[in-house]
């Protein structure tokens, strides 16, 4: 393992803390009987479901789609075409199986490119271990490329 | 071009009869929202107008599965802003959304 696999580990343990959900209040392992009906609501959430939530107003912006989020596009597109999913099975692993923390911290096409590789390994149309190697190899070579 | 029957309109009659009509007034169930739903919980509990009968199709928490063993009538329902939002200005009174809902999420009001 070379050093800079090490700066890398520590930098995303860093940065997962971060991403911990915060009630404001301690919250890890609480006894069953710290968790009462609205609090389990709360939690157990489709967390797409945002609507009436409480938030500070967003700058409106318009942007062009990139060349990888058409792709992503097509990509799902031919998912669905081929029998892997439906729209609906698309939305919900997109919008709710994600989690609250990747929902709202992951670019909308972030989203739905995850959730294509997340949906090849969970049918088993390829393993976990040839998706971990396949994303190796891609990403050797794209840093043998931008060294050149 | 695609020349398929899409969604939903490959449902089409086969959810038989329909519980509710245009101009009916219907309070939206506050069914358990574990896992998934449609169904916003902004507009559980409050009353509104059925508007129109908009298609057949399995209801979310069912296609989102993969399941379409039953599809049901979907209604779009007309709701005051202020039915749905307590503190909504006098001023606009008038303001309304509208959205849709399968029949499961329905009662007569």
């Amino acid at each position: 393992m070379s050093s800079s696999t090490r700066e890398e580990v520590l930098r995303h343990l860093q940065t997962v803390g971060y991403l911990q959900p915060a009630l404001h209040k301690q919250t890890h392992a609480p006894a069953p009987n710290a968790i009462d009906h609205t609090l389990w609501r709360a939690y157990t959430r489709p967390v797409h479901d945002i609507g009436g939530e409480a938030d500070v107003p967003i700058q409106f912006e318009e942007k062009e789609e990139e060349q990888w989020e058409l792709n992503t596009f097509a990509t799902c597109e031919c998912l669905a075409w081929r029998g892997v999913w439906n729209a609906e099975e698309r939305r919900r692993r997109q919008n709710v199986d994600v989690g609250q923390t990747q929902y709202l911290g992951l670019p909308y096409y972030g989203r739905w490119l995850l959730t294509a590789a997340r949906i090849l390994v969970d049918k088993q149309y390829v393993t976990l271990t040839e998706l971990i190697n396949k994303l190796d190899e891609v990403k050797k070579r794209h840093e043998q490329n931008t060294a050149r | 071009m695609a020349t398929g029957i899409g969604d939903p309109q490959c449902f089409k009659g086969k959810a038989g009869a329909s519980k509710f009509k245009e101009g009916d007034r219907v309070r939206v169930k506050d069914l358990p929202d574990i896992f998934y739903t449609r169904t916003m919980t902004y507009t559980r509990g409050a009353v509104g107008t059925v508007t129109k009968l908009v298609y057949e199709s399995p209801a979310a928490e069912d296609e989102a599965w993969d399941n379409t063993d039953n599809p049901e009538w979907f209604y779009s329902v007309v709701f005051k802003q202020k039915e749905l939002w307590p503190e909504y200005p006098d001023l606009y009174a008038n303001d309304t959304v509208e959205t849709e809902f399968p029949e499961r999420y329905l009662e007569s009001a």
